[in-house]
């Protein structure tokens, strides 16, 4: 929706379970994206660079899920 | 351990169990509600169930706060369509929110001796803020009746 039409919360209750609510989507979004990345044959150092952190930060976050899940994982290079 | 210990026991596990299925970083309050209304044989269980809430129909309500906290800010949960991602390993850390919950129901008995499960349950609702009251709220269920109705059964000395 055009910008000039997202409603802003009046109740801070609102905004703040708005913030809870953002942050589980991301975190869902993420888990889903490198996934998706990583099945589509992306490097951890390419999905790092393109989520902003370390090859580190993404690995540890997200290397155990997807070798449980039978995710195929390029070698790092 | 007590009876009670294996009941706590029981509902971290499952509640982890919970948080881990729909992608949380950390077990927190409604994951133990969720675990509270599996958990048959239970004044908790007896008190949710009577109140229409069954383990589905509290996710109904969860999956309706998240959607309705979203729409707060313009956010549509409905225009992502990635697939579902495959559920972490490890188990989740234990929220701050879980926490609260777990002490509120330790405070809400006379003693480790007198703890049960609807305490436990009293502990989980007893708060107007965030996820558990707002959902509730969304679903049209009234929080503090249903705190009377776990008092009552534990005025009736129910497990």
């Amino acid at each position: 929706m055009p910008v000039e039409d997202v409603p802003v919360p009046k109740d801070p209750a609102d905004s703040l379970a708005a913030v809870v609510a953002l942050r589980l989507l991301a975190d869902r979004l993420e888990d889903a994206a490198v996934e998706q990345a990583m099945r589509a044959g992306w490097s951890w150092p390419d999905v790092a660079e393109a989520l902003g952190i370390t090859r580190q930060a993404v690995h540890k976050k997200h290397a155990k899920r997807l070798i449980a899940a039978g995710v195929a994982l390029r070698r790092r290079q | 351990m007590s009876a009670i210990d294996h009941y706590i026991n029981a509902i971290m596990e499952w509640g982890a169990a919970e948080a881990r299925e729909d992608g949380s970083a950390a077990t927190e309050a409604h994951h133990l509600l969720l675990a509270m209304a599996a958990d048959e044989g239970t004044a908790a269980h007896r008190v949710l169930a009577a109140a229409g809430l069954g383990r589905q129909a509290i996710r109904d309500a969860l999956d309706r706060e998240f959607e309705h906290s979203l729409s707060a800010v313009g956010v549509s949960v409905a225009s992502f369509d990635l697939p579902k991602p495959a559920p972490a390993p490890e188990p989740p850390k234990f929220g701050a929110s879980a926490r609260l919950a777990i002490e509120r129901g330790y405070a809400a008995a006379t003693g480790k001796k007198d703890l049960r499960p609807a305490h436990l349950l009293l502990g989980v609702l007893d708060t107007e803020i965030g996820t558990v009251p707002r959902a509730l709220a969304l679903a049209g269920l009234d929080r503090v009746d249903l705190m009377a109705r776990a008092r009552e059964a534990l005025a009736g000395n129910s497990w």
